[in-house]
């Protein structure tokens, strides 16, 4: 039960840590550590053994927008 | 009460050393694997951070790697046991082709991770031990101060040069 809200907690802290930080870059690795604690806490609160699918799917696509979001800010695809 | 949270400050310790040491291993802070993980490496080096350590950092951003491989793998197994493990590895696999990682860090992380947390059961630990540990583990990295966080990865980065 205590690992249940101590990842709840780290998600909001990362939350309000990517509000307060200023520049974008920088922003993502905050947006990171909320992933984490979001598939963490999927999982601790799913109790079926397919929740793993679910924590993989959210964790995997929301990495997939961060590299989107960051290529993006890094100028683009240079062609 | 004491006991659960002392299992998993003991897990944290055991995830951060397993991911810091695949990661390494795998040249994380050598190159960025996308642009946009150079782009992070350059903003946190311009707060002051140092580049090796934030270009590991960017690319855990951009890419599933050990870290999220060993969160998956223990949450795995906790769904599912070492099978549960193995299919997080598999789709942690999936995650960096869909992420342009050429890297095997991410799918080498999981399936380490999957035994050592499996291991760690049969001695008294939870998988939930492992995964609220992995969650502190890169909170230490990625969410408390980039600054230092950073240099402490160059020096371990430099140690393996």
């Amino acid at each position: 039960m205590i690992a249940l809200y101590l990842v709840a907690a780290i998600a909001v802290f990362a939350a309000i840590r990517v509000i307060i930080e200023k520049n974008t870059a920088r922003k993502l690795p905050y947006t990171n550590v909320m992933n984490f604690a979001v598939a963490g806490a999927l999982v601790l609160l799913l109790d079926h053994p397919l929740s793993i699918v679910a924590a993989a799917a959210y964790f995997v696509g929301s990495t997939l927008e961060a590299n989107a979001i960051a290529s993006t800010y890094a100028g683009g695809m240079k062609r | 009460m004491l006991g659960e949270f002392l299992h998993i400050l003991a897990a944290a310790t055991i995830s951060w050393i397993l991911f810091v040491t695949v990661d390494i291993f795998f040249r994380l802070p050598e190159a960025g694997g996308v642009s946009g993980a150079s782009a992070v490496a350059r903003d946190i080096e311009a707060g002051g951070g140092a580049l090796a350590g934030g270009t590991m950092m960017g690319n855990i951003v951009c890419s599933p790697d050990a870290s999220a491989g060993t969160l998956l793998a223990a949450c795995g197994v906790y769904a599912a046991g070492i099978p549960g493990g193995l299919a997080a590895a598999l789709m942690v696999f999936v995650g960096n082709r869909i992420c342009h990682d050429p890297g095997y860090a991410g799918t080498t992380g999981a399936v380490l991770a999957t035994f050592v947390v499996y291991a760690f059961t049969l001695v008294g630990f939870s998988a939930t031990d492992f995964i609220a540990g992995m969650v502190i583990a890169i909170l230490t990295i990625q969410g408390l101060s980039h600054t230092h966080a950073s240099r402490l990865l160059d020096r371990l980065w430099r140690a393996r040069q």
